[in-house]
Formats: C-alpha cells, sequence, structure tokens
C-alpha cells in the first residue's frame, strides 16, 4: 500500500482560523525545522556531531570493536556459572516482605508547608514518593517533591565535614563547632518550613544562650505576602485561599498552581470541569459550577496557561493594575496615567464579574508588602474573606523567627552565623540593609549545615553534612489544610549525615555532642524531640494511649486535630503604592527574576530529573535563558536571530488564510532550526552595575518590554563550558566545586544580576553581544506531529453571532469534539490497519479483537485537558516509577531524551486575516497555552506491532501493548511506524555510563562508569532497566498491573480458605478476578494533583474511567467487553482517523470565558475551528 | 599457461565446505548441549555454608516448606529464613546446638553478619516470576524445584528454562492441584481421589460430562482430570503473551 496523502481542503476566506504552533521556528515556518521536521528521526542521523567526531568517529569505532572482540576473548576463556548469594536478614525486620514494597507515610517540609507522602521502600530503600492519600490535604505530588528522592541517593551528596572547603575529621570539626558557639552569640538561619519541635529546641537554645538569635530565609519564598499578611492578622498568620468558594479568580501573576501555592487545590480542580468531580453528569448541566479564571501576568505560567482570560503586563506596571483595582472597589485612587481604553475595559469588566460573588484576587508571594495591602482591601472589598474565600490561619505555637533584614541589622552582635536553611545565601549573596550577604558574615564564623556541597558550605568555616529529610525526623504542617504532619526517616543517614534536630539538640546542650548514626543502639535525639512534643503538645497521653498515640501518628503521618487556625484581621493597613511609569521601549524594559519550575531558586541544581525535565513553558533542559516576547526580540534585534522569516505563502497555516505580515527577509541566516543545531544569540543584560551575559529565548504570551531570567542555575563552571558557545565565549570563573557533574556548566547565574530580594527590576538596559551562541537543548519540536487537532479545545460561549463558524452553542460545541480538525473531513475506510469486513470468530467476537480475550482486564486511560496544567510533574513520576536514565543535555539536544511522557505544550492564537494583533498590547486578543501530555496510547491495531521483525513489542490480552525488553534487538521499525512519536530508543547504555561527562557515552567500554551503588539503590526492582539498544516506552506502569491482578487473585484464594469448604468446590469467575473499581493506578496519576489522568479497567462497571472514555460510533457493534458505558463528550482519540484505536483518550479543554469581555468569543478556540 | 590448480583442488571447496559444515554442526551442537539450561542449570548443587537438610526437616520431622520460606504466599520473591528462624530451634543449648556444621548461624548471630546461601535457582533479570501467584492458584512447589522434600543437599532439578514455562503455561491442567495439597510435595492426584469422594464424584462427572477418556486410577490420568476440571471451574488462564513474565 503506498503511502496515503491526505489533503486539508480549503478553509473558506471569511472564517477566522486558529494558528497553533510550539516554537519560533514553527510559527515562522524556517526551512531549518521543516528539515528537522522531515527528517522525523533525525536522532540516528546526527550521531556525528561535529566535524572532529565525524574524523575520529570511524576509526575509534574499529578501535573499539577490536578492543572488545579482545575482552570477550577473554572472558569467555574464564566462562564458569557465577556464584550468586542470597543473603536474607539476620533477625526478621518488622513490616517487611522480601520483595514487596512497604508504605511509610512521611512529609517532605517546605516553605509552602509540609507534603503529606507515602514512601515506597524496598528492603529499606525508599524508591518512590506517593501522595498520602489518607491526609484529607493530599493533592498529588509535585515535581520538585517527586524528584526529591533522587537527592537522597545523589553520589555527590555531601558525606564530610568541611573546613574552608577541606575535609577534616568528625571530632575536629565538632570541637571547632563548640569552640564557635559556646559564647552563644551565633544566629541560625532556618528555611521557611514551618516545625512545631524546631520552635520547641529554638526556645531550649534561647534558654540556655540568652544571645542567640533565629531568623528564617528562602529567596523566593516570597517576603512581600508574608510581611502583609503578619501586618494585618498578627505575625506568623498566613492566608490561604478555599477554592471550594473561589467561582472567580484573578491572578495577578501569582503562580498559585505550581510555584506559588496559595491554598489547597483539589477543589480548584473540581471546578474546572465541566462535569463536576465524578464526571457523571452532562457537562452542559453542569456548565454554571464551573470557575473562570483570570491572569494578568509579565511571562507566561502554567496557571496563565490555564487562565480563561490572560492578560499580559509588565511587572513594574501591577502597581497601576492594582490601583485601577483598588478605584473600581472604592478603596483607593485610580492610577495618575491611566491604562488604554480597551484594558481600562479589560479590567473593569474582570473586576464586576470578581465583584458578582465568589470572587477572589491572588497576587504573586514575592510582590512589595505595600501592594499585598492594597490587595487585602480589594479582597475585603469584593467580599473574599467575608465568604471565607479567603482565611487567615496561624499555629499555637510558632517560634519567632526574624526575617533575613532583621539578620543584616543584628549582625554586628553575632560572632557565628549558622546556616540552616535550604536556600544558598552565599551562591544568591542578596544585598540586604545595603550590604551584600558575604560581607555581612565577614569576619564571623560561618557554618553550614546540609546535604549540598554548594557555594555557602565551601564558603563556610565549617561545613556539617545534613541528612535528607528521608533520613530525619521532623514535623510540619501539610500545605494545603495545615494538619499536623509527622517526617519520619526510612532509612539510616546513607552518607553519615547529621540531622537538623540533632544538630539544634546538640546547641542546647551543656556539652556539644552530635549523634553518630553509625552507632546502632544509641537513639537519635531528633527522634526523641519530635516524639516528645508530640506526646506534651500535640496529643497528650499517658501509659498505653501514649504508645498507641504515637504509633497511629507514625502509621498515617498526620494528626488531624491538631492544625492550624482560622485568625480574624487586626486594623486595616494605611496604603499608598509607588506607581512606576510604564516602561517605555525594549531599550529599557523590565527584568523579572523567576523561580525556576525546574531547579526553584537553585536548590535543584544538582538534581538530573528535574534539570532533564523540559521547562513547561519554554521546554528548555539542562539550562536558563533570558525570556522575551517577538516583539522586544524584534526590537532589540534579535528575532531574526532566532528565526528566519519567510513569505507567509510558505507558512504551513497559508492554507487557512491567515497572512503573518509581510516581512521578505532574504539575509542569510545561519540554519538555526531546532535540534543539536540550535544556538541561540547572547545578550549582555544590565542592571544598575552589575551584568551578566546569557542566552536569549523568544517567548510568546510575554509582556512587551519584559524580560525574565530564571534564578537558580549558573553555580559553577568547568573547562568544558565554553564547548557550548560558538564565535565567542563570555569570560567565565572555572570553579566547579560548588556543583557536581550534574549541576555543572548549566546556565546563567541571574542572582548576579538581582538586588536584595527583589522579584523585578525597571529600566535595565540590554545588548546583543553580537556572533556569540549558546547551545541549547529544547525539545519542543521533538517527536512531533504539528498540524492537526492534537490538543482540542472548546468554549462554554456561543462564538460568533455572524454565525459563520461551525459552533454555535456550548452544547453544539461538546458535540463536535471529535470532529476537530482532520477527524472531520477524513475519507472513511481509509484504515491501514483494521481488517476489512466484520468477521466474527466461533464466539461471537470481532475476529479483530481475538487478542483482547482477557474477560477480567481491560486497561484505559482518559486525560483531561481540562485540568491538565502542564507542569509535568507525570514526567518526573513515570521517570521514577519506570527507572528511566538521564541522558544529558548533548543528547536531549539530539532529540534523545528518554521521558516516556512527552509534554506539548502548544500556542494559539485567533485571528482574522485583516487583524494583525499584538496580545500584549490588545487583551482581547489573548495567547493561549494548552498543554498535551503524550505517551503510548496503547493502540488496540498498533502499527508497531506489525512492523517488528523479533515480536518483541506485542499486544497483551487485556489491551496493553507490551514491550519484552529482552527480546528487543533495536532495529527501531517500530518507532519509525508510530504515529504518536511515544517510543524512545536507548542510543548507549545512559544506565551504566555516565551521560553527564564530557564525551563519556562516546568513549564505549572505556566510558566511565556510574559511580558507586546509590543510584541503583533507587531503581524500582519491579521494573527492567533497560540496556544500550532496547526500545522502550510507556506500558501503563504494567508492574503495577500485573501485581494488580495477582492481588485479585490472592483474595479469590483468601475467599476459598475462609468458605471452609474445599478448595475443589470452588467456582471463580471473570469477575472474582477483578481488581476493585478505581483500585489501581498508574504514576503519572498519582502524581497528578490536577486529576486530569483517570485510568481504570473497561471492563469494571464501577471504575471512573466508564465515564469518561467514549464510545466511538464506529465501536457500537463491537461486543460489550470493549465498550465503555458512559461516553463523556469532551472525549476524543488522537489521530483517530488512523484507526488505531488507542485505548488512552483525551478530553477537549474548557474555557470559561467571561461573555462581558470583549474578547470573550477569541477564548478557547485553539482548535475549535481546524477542519 | 601455466597450470596454477592441480587436478586436486577440483574438490577442495568441496572439502572446504564440508569441513566448514561439521565444524559449524559442531558448534551449534556443543552449543545446543552446554549453553542451555539442561545443561548449565539441571544437577547443579552448589555447597552451602550451613549444609541444610531438606530431606531430614521436610520428610522426616515434617515441616511445612511455609515455615521458612515465610513470605512465599505473599510474595513474589520466596523467602530464604533469616537466622532467627533458624535459631527458634537450634538455639544455644538447643538442639543440636554443639554441631559444627551449625557454627555459621551461631557466628552470624554474634557478629550481627547475615549468612550468605548460595542461590541455586536463578531467573535472569528480565524474568519477573511471581510465586504467590503460582501457589494461589494451585502450583505446587514441585513443579519447578522438584521433590525438595526428598533432597539431603538441594540440587537444581528443573531445567526452568523457558520452553518449561511455556510448556505448563499451555497445558495447567498437568500441574494444577487443590489448594489445600500444593505445598505436600508427595501428592498424587489418583490416590487424593482415592480418598476425597466427593472431589472424585465431581472429576467423575466432570469427565463425563465433557466426554473425557481417562481412568481416575492412573495417575497421569487422574492429574488431567483433576486439572482440567480445575482450571474449567477457577477460570485458570495462563498467560502467554510476553509481558506476563517480561516488562
Amino acid at each position: 500500500m503506498s503511502k496515503r496523502k491526505w489533503h486539508h481542503p480549503e478553509v473558506p476566506v471569511e472564517e477566522r482560523g486558529t494558528k497553533v504552533w510550539r516554537s519560533a521556528g514553527e510559527l515562522e515556518d524556517t526551512p531549518g525545522l521543516r528539515q528537522w521536521v522531515d527528517k522525523e528521526f533525525p536522532r540516528a542521523s546526527e550521531m556525528m556531531r561535529d566535524e572532529e567526531d565525524q574524523e575520529n568517529t570511524r576509526r575509534s569505532f574499529l578501535k573499539l570493536m577490536g578492543a572488545s572482540t579482545a575482552l570477550a576473548g577473554l572472558g569467555l576463556a574464564s566462562c564458569r556459572r557465577p556464584e550468586s548469594l542470597i543473603v536474607p536478614f539476620l533477625d526478621s525486620v518488622e513490616w517487611t516482605i522480601p520483595g514487596k514494597a512497604t508504605y511509610y507515610a512521611t512529609s517532605m517540609p517546605g516553605a509552602n508547608g509540609a507534603v503529606p507522602l507515602v514512601a515506597a521502600t524496598f528492603e529499606g530503600r525508599p524508591t518512590k514518593l506517593e501522595p498520602n492519600k489518607q491526609n484529607p490535604g493530599a493533592n498529588g505530588v509535585d515535581s520538585h517533591t517527586q524528584a526529591s528522592i533522587l537527592g537522597l541517593y545523589d553520589p555527590a551528596r555531601s558525606r564530610y565535614f568541611l573546613e574552608n572547603g577541606k575535609s577534616v575529621g568528625r571530632d575536629a570539626a565538632v570541637a571547632k563547632l563548640y569552640e564557635y558557639t559556646k559564647s552563644g552569640k551565633f544566629g541560625v538561619i532556618f528555611g521557611e518550613d514551618d516545625s512545631l519541635t524546631r520552635s520547641d529546641l529554638i526556645a531550649k537554645i534561647k534558654a540556655k544562650h540568652a544571645g542567640a538569635k533565629f531568623y528564617s530565609h528562602e529567596a523566593l519564598a516570597g517576603a512581600g505576602k508574608k510581611a502583609s499578611d503578619a501586618g494585618v492578622f498578627g505575625k506568623h498568620a498566613a492566608v490561604k485561599a478555599d477554592f471550594t468558594k473561589a467561582g472567580k479568580i484573578l491572578s495577578l501573576d501569582c503562580d498559585f498552581l505550581e510555584l506559588d501555592k496559595q491554598g489547597g487545590l483539589k477543589a480548584f480542580y473540581d471546578r474546572r470541569r465541566p462535569e463536576g468531580e465524578g464526571y457523571n453528569e452532562d457537562p452542559a448541566a453542569y456548565q454554571k459550577q464551573l470557575n473562570r479564571l483570570y491572569c494578568v501576568e509579565p511571562t507566561y505560567s502554567v496557571t496563565g496557561g490555564m487562565a480563561d482570560h490572560r492578560a499580559p503586563l509588565a511587572p513594574s506596571q501591577m502597581g497601576r493594575f492594582i490601583s485601577l483595582l483598588a478605584s473600581f472597589a472604592g478603596v483607593g485612587a485610580a492610577p495618575a496615567s491611566a491604562f488604554s481604553d480597551t484594558k481600562t475595559k479589560w479590567a473593569k469588566a474582570c473586576f464586576d464579574d470578581l465583584k458578582s460573588g465568589e470572587g477572589v484576587i491572588l497576587l504573586g508571594s514575592r510582590y512589595d508588602k505595600e501592594l499585598h495591602d492594597v490587595v487585602y482591601l480589594i479582597n475585603q472589598a469584593i467580599g473574599a474573606y467575608s465568604a471565607g474565600t479567603l482565611v487567615a490561619r496561624k499555629g499555637e505555637q510558632h517560634a519567632d523567627l526574624g526575617s533575613i533584614e532583621d539578620f543584616a541589622k543584628d549582625a554586628g552582635s553575632l560572632e557565628t552565623v549558622i546556616l540552616m536553611t535550604p536556600a544558598n545565601p552565599v551562591y544568591e549573596n542578596s544585598t540586604i540593609g545595603g550590604k551584600s550577604f558575604t560581607d555581612l558574615v565577614a569576619g564571623k564564623k560561618l557554618i553550614h549545615w546540609g546535604c549540598q556541597i554548594n557555594a555557602s558550605a565551601n564558603a563556610a568555616d565549617i561545613h556539617i553534612p545534613a541528612a535528607h529529610y528521608l533520613e530525619s525526623w521532623g514535623d510540619g504542617f501539610s500545605g494545603d489544610n495545615g494538619i499536623y504532619t509527622v517526617i519520619q526517616p526510612m532509612i539510616l543517614p546513607l552518607y553519615g549525615g547529621i540531622q537538623e534536630f540533632e544538630l539544634l539538640v546538640a546547641l542546647s546542650a551543656n556539652e556539644l555532642e552530635l549523634h553518630d548514626s553509625a552507632d546502632a543502639a544509641a537513639v537519635s535525639p531528633a527522634y526523641t524531640a519530635v516524639k516528645r512534643v508530640f506526646d506534651t503538645k500535640v496529643k497528650k497521653g499517658s501509659g498505653a494511649a501514649k504508645v498507641e498515640n504515637w504509633n497511629s501518628l507514625l502509621r498515617t503521618g498526620f494528626y488531624a486535630d491538631y492544625k492550624y487556625k482560622a485568625v480574624s484581621a487586626g486594623p486595616a493597613p494605611s496604603v499608598s503604592i509607588k506607581v512606576e511609569a510604564e516602561p517605555a521601549n525594549a531599550s529599557k524594559p523590565d527584568i523579572v527574576f523567576a523561580t525556576d519550575y525546574s531547579v526553584l531558586d537553585g536548590r535543584y541544581v544538582n538534581n538530573a530529573w528535574l534539570q532533564e525535565a523540559p521547562d513547561p513553558i519554554s521546554k528548555l533542559t539542562w539550562d536558563n535563558a533570558v525570556y522575551m516576547s517577538p516583539k522586544t526580540a524584534k526590537e532589540l534585534g534579535l528575532y531574526d536571530d532566532v528565526v528566519e522569516l519567510e513569505k507567509a505563502e510558505k507558512a504551513w497555516w497559508s492554507n487557512l488564510g491567515i497572512a503573518t505580515g509581510t516581512d521578505v527577509k532574504t539575509t542569510p541566516v545561519s540554519e538555526d532550526g531546532e535540534g543539536p543545531s540550535l544556538y541561540g544569540p547572547m545578550v549582555k543584560v544590565k542592571v544598575g552595575d552589575k551584568s551578566l551575559q546569557a542566552v536569549v529565548i523568544v517567548a510568546f504570551g510575554m509582556a512587551d518590554n519584559v524580560v525574565s531570567i530564571p534564578l537558580g542555575y549558573g553555580q559553577g563552571y568547568d573547562e568544558h563550558w565554553k564547548d557550548n558557545f560558538k564565535g565567542g565565549t563570555p569570560e567565565f570563573e572555572k570553579d566547579p566545586r560548588n556543583v557536581s557533574s550534574v549541576g555543572v556548566n548549566t546556565g546563567f547565574n541571574g542572582y548576579a544580576l538581582r538586588g536584595g530580594s527583589d522579584y523585578y527590576a525597571a529600566g535595565i538596559s540590554i545588548e546583543k553581544v553580537e556572533g556569540s551562541r549558546y547551545k541549547l537543548a529544547r525539545t519542543q519540536e521533538h517527536h512531533s506531529m504539528y498540524g492537526r487537532a492534537l490538543a482540542r479545545e472548546i468554549s462554554t460561549m456561543p462564538t460568533d453571532p455572524d454565525g459563520l463558524d461551525h459552533q454555535k452553542d456550548y452544547k453544539e460545541q461538546l458535540a463536535n469534539v471529535r470532529k476537530q480538525g482532520m477527524d472531520s473531513h477524513i475519507p472513511q475506510n481509509v484504515d491501514q490497519y483494521k481488517p476489512v469486513g466484520n468477521a466474527k470468530d466461533k464466539d461471537g467476537n470481532d475476529i479483530d479483537r481475538v487478542h483482547l480475550w482477557d474477560k477480567s482486564h481491560q486497561w484505559a486511560m482518559s486525560i483531561d485537558l481540562s485540568t491538565c496544567t502542564g507542569c509535568s510533574a507525570c514526567l518526573v513520576a513515570c521517570q521514577a516509577e519506570n527507572n528511566i536514565p538521564v541522558v544529558g543535555k548533548v543528547q536531549v539536544a539530539m532529540g534523545r531524551e528518554m521521558h516516556w511522557i512527552r509534554m506539548d505544550r502548544y500556542f494559539a492564537e485567533t485571528s482574522k486575516e485583516d487583524e494583525s494583533s499584538n496580545p500584549s498590547e490588545d487583551w482581547d486578543k489573548p495567547l493561549e497555552m494548552i498543554p498535551n501530555p503524550v505517551a503510548c496510547v496503547q493502540c488496540e491495531s498498533a502499527p508497531c506491532e506489525t512492523v517488528c521483525p523479533v515480536n518483541a513489542t506485542v499486544h497483551s490480552e487485556d489491551g496493553l501493548n507490551t514491550m519484552a525488553y529482552n527480546r528487543c534487538i533495536g532495529t527501531r521499525y517500530c518507532a519509525n511506524n508510530c504515529p504518536y512519536k511515544a517510543r524512545r530508543f536507548n542510543f548507549f547504555d545512559y544506565n551504566k555510563r555516565n551521560p553527564l561527562l564530557h564525551k563519556n557515552l562516546y568513549k564505549g567500554p572505556f566510558g566511565k562508569k556510574q559511580e558507586g551503588d546509590a543510584k541503583s539503590l533507587q531503581r524500582n526492582p519491579n521494573v527492567s532497566v533497560r540496556m544500550r539498544g532496547v526500545m522502550e516506552k510507556c506500558t501503563y506502569c504494567v508492574q503495577r498491573l500485573q501485581s494488580a491482578k495477582i492481588d485479585a487473585k490472592q483474595n479469590v484464594k483468601r475467599g476459598v480458605q475462609k468458605s471452609g469448604k474445599p478448595s475443589t468446590e470452588f467456582k471463580v469467575d471473570h469477575e472474582m478476578l477483578m481488581s476493585p473499581a478505581n483500585s489501581v493506578t498508574v504514576a503519572c496519576q498519582d502524581a497528578c494533583s490536577a486529576g486530569a489522568i483517570m485510568f481504570g479497567n473497561l471492563l469494571n462497571k464501577k471504575d471512573n474511567i466508564q465515564k469518561t472514555k467514549a464510545i466511538r460510533d464506529e465501536d457500537k457493534d463491537l461486543p460489550a467487553h470493549v465498550q465503555g458505558e458512559f461516553a463523556n463528550p469532551r472525549t476524543y482519540d488522537l489521530l483517530s482517523y488512523l484507526g488505531t484505536r488507542p485505548r488512552t483518550s483525551y478530553m477537549a479543554r474548557v474555557k470559561n470565558p467571561n461573555p462581558a469581555m470583549a474578547g470573550a468569543t477569541n477564548v478557547g478556540r485553539a482548535t475549535i475551528n481546524m477542519h | 599457461m601455466a597450470n596454477y590448480f592441480p587436478r586436486w583442488t577440483n574438490i577442495l571447496p568441496l572439502k572446504i565446505a564440508i569441513c566448514i559444515g561439521a565444524l559449524a554442526l559442531g558448534v551449534v551442537t556443543a552449543f545446543t548441549y552446554y549453553a542451555t539450561p539442561k545443561a548449565q542449570r539441571v544437577g547443579y548443587m552448589p555447597d552451602q555454608p550451613i549444609p541444610y537438610d531438606h530431606e531430614l526437616h521436610v520428610t522426616q520431622l515434617g515441616l511445612d516448606c511455609r515455615h521458612c520460606h515465610s513470605f512465599v504466599e505473599k510474595s513474589g520473591h520466596a523467602n530464604i529464613p533469616t537466622a532467627n528462624t533458624c535459631a527458634n530451634c537450634h538455639v544455644k543449648g538447643g538442639i543440636k546446638s554443639d554441631s559444627e556444621r551449625l557454627a555459621p548461624l551461631f557466628d552470624a548471630i554474634e557478629s550481627g553478619e547475615p549468612i550468605k546461601w548460595v542461590r541455586i535457582h536463578k531467573a535472569p533479570d528480565y524474568v519477573f516470576f511471581d510465586h504467590s501467584a503460582h501457589l494461589g492458584r494451585g502450583v505446587s512447589c514441585v513443579e519447578c524445584h522438584g521433590q525438595v522434600d526428598e533432597m539431603p543437599v538441594v540440587y537444581h532439578a528443573k531445567n526452568l528454562s523457558m520452553g518449561m514455562c511455556i510448556e505448563c503455561h499451555r497445558n495447567p491442567e498437568e500441574a494444577l492441584r487443590p489448594l489445600e495439597q500444593v505445598f505436600n510435595l508427595k501428592y498424587d492426584a489418583a490416590d487424593y481421589l482415592k480418598k476425597n469422594d466427593t472431589a472424585a464424584e465431581q472429576v467423575a462427572s466432570y469427565i463425563k460430562d465433557k466426554d473425557l477418556d481417562l481412568e481416575l486410577t492412573n495417575s497421569d490420568d487422574a492429574q488431567r482430570a483433576m486439572g482440567l476440571m480445575l482450571k474449567d471451574r477457577w477460570n485458570v488462564q495462563p498467560k502467554e503473551s510476553c509481558f506476563t513474565c517480561h516488562r
């Protein structure tokens, strides 16, 4: 059969078209990009990366071949059956069953409150973190928490005491520690997390050392909001949002869905689904309870991507915008310089909607206190506090911790500074009270306690290796509901680290002695401290009750009756906003010092999972960059460097009748499409007297005249840093001491530009660095299948009244979800994979589906784009669960990332032919972002299976497209034939050879192996670790499915034993072998805080998947066991016209625009009009 | 022109071909014999740190398999007993505590260094065999491990090749037995039916229904009849797709 070519029909000119793209290259349709996309599998041909490689590869290949043959010979000569050992425990360990995971409740401390967790441990090794579903506040596990388990095993973790960066003996270090602290004039800087035991221990230390001072500091934890909340509601109080009551939300640059959490999000997502929580009703009927999200922000955040109405606004203008809102609310004067008419109307319509009930305004935590005070007043005015949408709460006891500014004031009286914060103050080196941090601590003794050997550790007089939180005792309050949670260790400190409370107990004692975890008989003082605080403060009891209380706490991980309590407001703050003038032009833009989705504030710079997880917005891995809007980039003369502008007629969407302007560039621009040849231009950014050279990425949806740089990168470089540059390397300091082999040579240090605790700076200057370019690894074009309606979107609004569009009202739009894009036009019966006819086998099953004969389980998945934010937590969870290797920047640039889940992200813009819009200026013409996670969709009629020459990928009877890794010979035919681009190939032995060392993978058998066995300790023992030359992909966490099936059989067996009858009389039917409804979950689903991923058994009528998974019309005559009972109109299949019949379905995103807004009909149309 | 190739070279290619053929055949035969599980594994009987005698403990003393392999019904992995399981009987001053053969046990308990047993049955890393799944469906230990109850020193009795797994997954009736008999390594279907009248009646009516020509007094036939009945009743459908064991 020849390749079928299907050309899209012409679209009527008068209709509005929608542009959908993923990168600047795709938007402008550059030849470079086309080539990259056409190649489809550039990964193979890009083996030889540069000339040097091309020269060397052939020869070194022969050389290595010779060497390995010789080695093989040697190996054969001594061929004997290797003796392997079984080493059982000496004493049986409580609860532990060899081969089975044991689950312990714990939690991860953090500035946003503790995350309640359940850690899966295998024979004492924690391998995976799941949400503690018993805790009412638990809701998914975000990527940072998920990846923190890799930090536990990091071979580069600190394991020795250091004195001025040099290793020193434990006893000597403890002696020094005693010497430095005995005077009692020390200041301790903690993180921003709240812990009851710590508060207690601080009181103890204060009792002993009156001169001791205590502070808390994390660079990006939101000092402004904290100060404002404290001012209004009293010290330690924090305002949280209750999203069950929030029907209309205005986010003012507040990424409350991801980096700047403002309260439990479950309710938010429940109200994001048109059918409500249970998916069980007609979406049209449930339209009213949908919430509406407005977002005003300078750069795209995942919250902005979720927004129904989004307006780009420079951070310096936020004050102006807030005063505009304040004037509407009658709590302040309008800004002196007015916004443009359309913007003012936008704000008014938004405010009226908020005021009409259930409204709430959330401002980014890192904005100044003054702005938060005004927002408090506006929230009062619209009734957010009286309705209980916003609640201030605090605990019974908090230690009085000063801020970093207080520290600057007290610094003179301190002799010693002890850093116990997860932040890295020496690297940040913020200016506090006119002095930099390093100046403040100069002349004082600096003690650093931490897991990583970073700048602060190396600068410290004494560095104490810390125990990871999974090795420590502790407590906290869960972020979502303020419930007391316990942190319990999963394992003894791997590298002999000291727990936080052990150090605090030592400081409060007369003789400074540190607990030695190697001493098995000794009980950690941290344990004693946490238990004592629990017994005396949290739940008092005595005798047997006391023991039971404690055991129950350890079992569940929390104690729900001890929690934060609501506090009422004090007097209203007096308000004055400093309103800055609008940034005039691109030569004097604002700069945003953004929190990074991967490294946060820099603390995860050595975490390879997070480094390799693409940024949700820019899809950049292993680096940060300076982001700016296309217009700003054009004005700075940078845009042409990113994309070669071409005649619009050549663009792929020109068929849709959209012109993109008349730019016709003939200047030869180097072919810098996506892929390994992606080199971004360099700029020099100047803020005051500080300057930094960094690479530029054009980011869509940003406000004009704003640039942003995520913080936390550029912590250390080695000699290979310059290999990333073409045509000139900026000066850099070669100092890799502060990072591990993971974090070295990643990105640019944004802190170098930042002043004190500033969120942004105005009036900076940017100039292009001529000739210099920097290599980037972005995944946005990898595995591309562009040009089809893959992520679908509809709107609750009726669209154009002129009736030119296909869809008129919501119901009609719902009904047409499955007909978007190619699916509306594709001719019938062109399926290549479906057998012709309707033949039945002898049991009456479709001959086509005889391979799906399992009558107890037929697995399926549904992904709801209405709640998916694109945060990539699923991607990291999958990596943790399925032993997916990290490949490093060089390999990612070649498109060889191994993530089984690819988080696609599309930008979309609606416009008519005669309208050339600039969303930054015209808020009624929004630029939307829509994520689309794609993993293997488990086609029932899978194209990959038919082409495997060795049957290594075959269908299972329960509907999985399975992989027998040991059988794969690596032809990669399957990947070539996969229309979803869901397969990943191990080009190298990423698990065995360290891919992060310079050119290590290319050294073959001489490449350096992974250090130590630390990384293999994290591996999931139920999943094969794949080797070089093997194809891999998602198989729905088949290890969990298999164990669920075995559990169901065990249940049957228990039933037999209980019945007391002989087993020969027992009858077992298909239903008894079924896993209980909704009991089987997959890793991505567990991690998803939005509940966007639903997984289940199509044959179990009680399973939730029934409510979402569609019955396709052509399937109506199929046997019942492959059909769902419920047909949700939002459900559709990717590329359904191919007839692959995927088991993973998607649900179209529903946007809920405000009809009163001028641009309302432009919302929710990313794909609505794709034909 | 000189005669470069004398006459005898005419059959040289044939000779070479025959030699190569013979060599290849030899290599294949040798590989088949020496490198397959049958040759590599069967009979493997390594020395253990403590020469634990299964025959003595199981047949003579009547210990159940699960006394030591305690989690075999719960976990995929059949655990080797911890030292303190042994020490339940063999305490200092208890049974045979002065025997030299038990010295490694007491050394282990004193030093805290666990006993290192030598693994005999080993599935490759990419095989995910689950003990509990098989035991729970009426497949006995004996099917894979042989008559361990009659082994003074445990050895690798069956080849545990993939062929063996597939064989049994295709014909599970050869292995299925009542759940109560799974740990009885001396089970014989014919004997069992002799002693259990109700079961015998059921099996008899089953083979009558299905019109099977099986003699219930014959061990093999009885096993087959019982197996077929249990397979039907318990809905046993052993999977043959790769992901059953490989993932």
